[in-house]
């Protein structure tokens, strides 16, 4: 007697949204099926890949991932060759420096710089913001606009702030608007309804629903990831439909297992082999939950997951 | 999984005779369905009917246990497809993987590797539970030798051989171990099934596609044999991935018993080599279904994140993670060093002991006993206050272990600072940041 | 669990605006009529074009047409006691939003209506009703049953039968209420859906006061376990209670807009 799977395709699927422009562009979503479950049916749209880069350039990175970008001085020089690594589909910004409690850089120094990589690079773009939530009002309207006809995310509009980041990417300036919602899946649908209702079309928004480290109290961005998906499949959720990007390295580069020197803790090994495996375990863990997109930082990585994505779709 | 009385009624003669005392047949299908009354209060339901319906009621997934004493793990026995529903009760098991075809050297260093990886992570213990032998025929070396080699360990072993005689060998010197036999193949079932049996361990089934699996399982079944695991290791990553979700859905959501069997998922066949793509695909199948998970090798890199991810996702959705209460130093803390205290609710510690380790200043973060809740939460429950504070202060006789009389407390219980001052007297309180984030700053500004 | 599906009742020949439109195949009432009732959150849309003996055929299909094409194949009922009617609008029917509904079969009569719905690959409404009035629970459920067999016997799914209780008038009625209620939840003890006229309840009473007495009657029968009804969804406070229901059983994810979607 032959196994006889049942089929698990849905009759609703993810929307898909498309980022960036000409040949480079990537489309994220469009699925009627779990993630991976190409048994199912087909996936068209691979989850993507992006590298990440910040403001301060290679000032506050661990020296396993400076070495890959050896020689190079501007930002212009370290988006190129951040562009250049194997498996990488687009590129993140993520003006950091902008935090009123950190660095406190002005919008007009972070939106030169974000120009400057702009310019750069071919690969769509993501922007995200610096964590605050008044300065990110002011800095993402003015990367919306530096972007324009980028057609590139712009991450994070949050509840506090949604009506001016929305408005400013989703409507004056066409870009993607990036809803996040730091694993409340309730806010996550909240936000989905709010930014349509403001006229942002449905279409033009991804959602970051959450993040953590594997070990990290990784259960939560498990479960909004896989009821995200639950809802918007199985009950067909219009208003969670949206693709997922979740940031990956930003968090897995600050835990200990990632940070500490082998000299420090002799028996952990090498510290490089250590940090790429927390942002590879977390980055697959995040896609077998649900995530459309992850954000990495360490070319190892990069191309391990894009090798990963590449083996199962 | 509980019977609808449809599914009953379906069974059911249909003829309302009454005999049963219900009106119809489909009155009698809903007491039954309730509980209310035992099916055998019908005299026409066939005996096939009642097989049927009491197969539908058997759990969806056998719990298969595997290894002795300590090392005793049960594998399987899910019933739901995602943890948010009800708890994962079977953690996924990490074996390391040597075989006959290594040379002596090669064993030896695999071995050696496996107990260099042991610590304690929120309570639990972490380490490489399993090992998997794997035996090939035109191997270099004596398979029963390893199997001895690597049983003196004390882990649980998974014998990978498909060689009826070898594994009836293997089995002689680690049977009371309790070891795995992943052997059964659609060639050689019938015998693997006896040696399996005769030594009364978990045999493993394999086959070239899921029907040659599930064809196996079922003349297991059928020669009575249902304390199995399967291989769902594939040619390809894909297919691997196929075999591992399909199976568990069939389970869990279709019903189909002879899939309700934990699963083996060889990475090393899958990875080649490539042990970042290994580490990649061992939080894909931990997540998806993976019940024992084979691997090239398990050093702290593979370790650190796996484990951390395997203890987050088979924990209780219902029940908060805590650490255990206590001092913590950090960056070298001593009895001088400034005080920051904080609750035992998993992902504060987490957060607060990672910022607190990025600043680089020695200090001891102390967690007192909040019912592992949140700190607004603990709050706002009476968990965390100036007289649980007191009380933790007296029990773990905080003042005779440090001299500092700095203390730290959560920016957002701020409130509670003259409170504590007057319960600690001799104290400083000073108030934390709202964000662990604010942390490194602050504490580097102090 | 799914969401509770609501069938729109608006468009019968009940009303007079209707039935002249119907009569006169005048699109306009008829399309703002539909678009009432989808703008306020109705999954279905009933079609009643009552008996309609003479051109009952003609007349289905015309209606059905109009609306799916109107509206992106809105999924529809086909509520008439003519059955080539019914099949005429089926035979036209686009069911990629949703199988069409027949509305519908009972115990006694129109039995038949379910062999219809089995050749169809369609929903039927199964009225658990015979002559008159069912006396209690145990004749509802022996018609259930009768209903439920018919439908299995002619090759449907049981989740294809969607079983009426037959919602009663509380003046005059009453005592019977809560008999309804646990027959309602004996349809969902046995896995089985189940629909209704709930409006029945409130049958004579006054105008302001429906919605309050619909409101109570759908949160209770929606406890008990109703997956569908038939109802006025341009009755805010109607569906504002099954929106809040369907959160509170878990049926949709709260948000706080869950009112506006």
């Amino acid at each position: 007697m032959p196994f006889t799977a049942k089929s698990g395709k849905f009759n609703a699927s993810i929307k898909a949204v498309t980022i960036g422009t000409g040949d480079k562009a990537i489309t994220i979503g469009g699925e009627n099926v779990l993630p991976f479950y190409t048994f199912d049916a087909p996936i068209e749209n691979a989850p993507k890949v992006g590298v990440e880069i910040t403001d301060f350039g290679m000032e506050n990175e661990p020296e396993c991932i400076k070495k890959y970008y050896e020689g190079c001085t501007t930002l212009a020089e370290i988006a190129k060759k951040a562009a250049s690594f194997e498996g990488v589909d687009f590129l993140c910004f993520r003006m950091e420096g902008g935090d009123p409690n950190g660095a406190n850089k002005s919008t007009e120094e972070l939106i030169a710089a974000l120009k400057e990589v702009a310019d750069a690079v071919d690969l769509p773009l993501v922007v995200s913001g610096s964590k605050n939530v008044e300065k990110d009002a002011e800095l993402l309207t003015k990367a919306a606009e530096a972007l324009q006809g980028k057609n590139a995310v712009i991450l994070p509009a949050r509840e506090e702030n949604y009506k001016t980041v929305g408005a400013a990417a989703g409507l004056a300036y066409g870009q993607i608007v990036g809803a996040e919602s730091s694993v409340d899946i309730n806010l996550a649908k909240q936000l989905n309804v709010l930014l349509t209702q403001l006229g942002v079309n449905a279409s033009n928004i991804a959602m970051n629903v959450g993040t953590a480290t594997a070990g990290y109290g990784y259960e939560y961005v498990a479960s909004t990831m896989q009821r995200v998906k639950a809802a918007a499949l199985s009950q067909n959720d219009t208003q969670l439909q949206m693709p997922i990007i979740t940031p990956v390295a930003s968090e897995t580069w600050g835990v200990k297992e990632s940070i500490t020197s082998e000299a420090d803790i002799p028996e952990w090994g090498d510290q490089e082999r250590r940090g790429v495996d927390m942002e590879v375990q977390t980055a697959a863990a995040d896609l077998a939950c649900g995530s459309n997109a992850v954000i990495l930082k360490h070319p190892t990585s990069i191309a391990t997951i894009s090798k990963m994505i590449k083996e199962l779709i | 999984m509980a019977l609808k009385g449809l599914d009953i009624f379906k069974l059911s003669p249909k003829k309302n005779c009454k005999e049963c005392g219900s009106p119809t047949c489909m009155a009698f299908s809903m007491k039954v369905a309730q509980g209310a009354v035992d099916i055998s209060a019908c005299p026409y339901f066939s005996e096939e009917a009642k097989a049927q319906l009491s197969e539908a009621t058997a759990p969806p997934m056998k719990t298969v246990k595997v290894g002795t004493g300590s090392e005793e793990f049960s594998l399987g026995g899910e019933t739901v497809l995602e943890r948010h529903e009800k708890t994962f009760v079977s953690k996924t098991r990490y074996a390391a993987f040597v075989c006959n075809c290594m040379d002596a050297a090669t064993i030896d260093a695999k071995l050696s590797q496996i107990p260099a990886v042991e610590y304690e992570r929120i309570s639990e213990k972490m380490y490489v539970e399993m090992i998997y032998v794997n035996y090939a025929a035109d191997g270099q070396s004596d398979y029963v030798e390893l199997v001895k080699k690597a049983a003196a360990l004390g882990r649980t072993m998974v014998l990978g051989c498909t060689d009826v005689e070898v594994a009836k060998a293997a089995l002689a010197v680690c049977k009371d171990s309790k070891p795995v036999l992943n052997g059964a193949t659609p060639d050689n079932y019938e015998a693997m099934n006896q040696v399996a049996k005769e030594a009364g361990v978990v045999l493993g089934v394999s086959g070239a596609n899921m029907n040659e699996i599930y064809d196996t399982v079922k003349a297991l079944e059928a020669a009575g044999n249902k304390d199995l695991v399967i291989d769902t290791t594939g040619a390809t990553i894909k297919e691997t991935f196929a075999n591992t979700v399909q199976l568990r859905r069939a389970a869990i959501k279709d019903g189909d018993r002879s899939c309700g069997y934990p699963s083996i998922v060889n990475l090393r066949k899958l990875a080649k080599g490539d042990m970042h793509l290994q580490s990649a695909l061992a939080a894909v199948f931990t997540i998806k279904y993976g019940s024992i998970v084979v691997m090239e090798e398990v050093t702290y890199a593979e370790a650190l994140p796996l484990f951390g991810l395997r203890q987050n996702i088979f924990t209780d959705p219902q029940k908060p993670m805590r650490v255990e209460p206590g001092i913590y130093p950090i960056n070298g803390g001593d009895e001088n060093s400034i005080c920051l205290t904080t609750v035992d609710f998993a992902l504060t510690y987490f957060l607060v002991s990672g910022e607190l380790e990025r600043s680089g200043v020695p200090c001891n973060l102390i967690i007192s006993d909040a019912g592992g809740l949140s700190v607004l939460t603990a709050w706002a429950a009476g968990k965390l206050s100036s007289g649980t504070i007191e009380k933790f202060w007296k029990e773990q006789d905080i003042e005779s272990k440090i001299k500092s009389r700095k203390l730290v407390i959560p920016g957002k219980v701020a409130v509670l600072k003259g409170e504590i001052e007057a319960k600690l007297p001799g104290w400083e309180i000073i108030i934390a940041p709202t964000e662990a984030s604010q942390l490194v700053k602050f504490l580097k500004d102090m | 669990m799914a969401k509770f599906i609501t069938i729109g009742e608006r468009l019968s020949t009940t009303a007079p605006a209707v039935n002249k439109a119907f009569t006169q195949r005048d699109p306009e009432p008829i399309i703002q009529r539909a678009k009432q009732q989808l703008d306020a959150g109705a999954t279905y849309l009933d079609v009643n074009i009552g008996p309609a003996e003479s051109d009952g055929e003609d007349l289905m299909k015309w209606a059905v047409q109009l609306l799916q094409s109107e509206f992106d194949n809105v999924p529809l009922a086909l509520d008439t006691s003519n059955k080539k009617a019914i099949e005429a609008g089926i035979s036209v029917y686009n069911r990629s939003k949703g199988k069409p509904i027949v509305n519908s079969a009972d115990a006694a009569g129109r039995i038949e209506n379910i062999d219809l719905a089995a050749a169809n690959d369609a929903i039927v409404i199964a009225l658990c009703n015979g002559e008159g009035i069912a006396k209690d629970n145990d004749e509802r459920m022996g018609y259930c049953q009768m209903l439920l067999e018919r439908g299995l016997e002619h090759g449907m799914e049981a989740e294809d039968l969607w079983f009426d209780p037959l919602f009663l008038v509380v003046k005059g009625m009453q005592d019977k209420q809560m008999q309804i209620l646990e027959c309602i939840k004996m349809f969902s003890d046995m896995g089985l859906n189940s629909t209704g006229g709930l409006s029945n309840n409130s049958n004579g009473m006054p105008k302001h006061i429906r919605p309050i007495m619909d409101s109570a009657m759908v949160a209770m029968a929606m406890m008990q376990g109703l997956t569908s009804a038939i109802v006025n969804p341009n009755d805010t406070r109607l569906m504002e209670t099954i929106k809040s229901c369907d959160v509170l059983k878990n049926n949709t994810l709260y948000a706080d807009s869950y009112l506006e979607i």
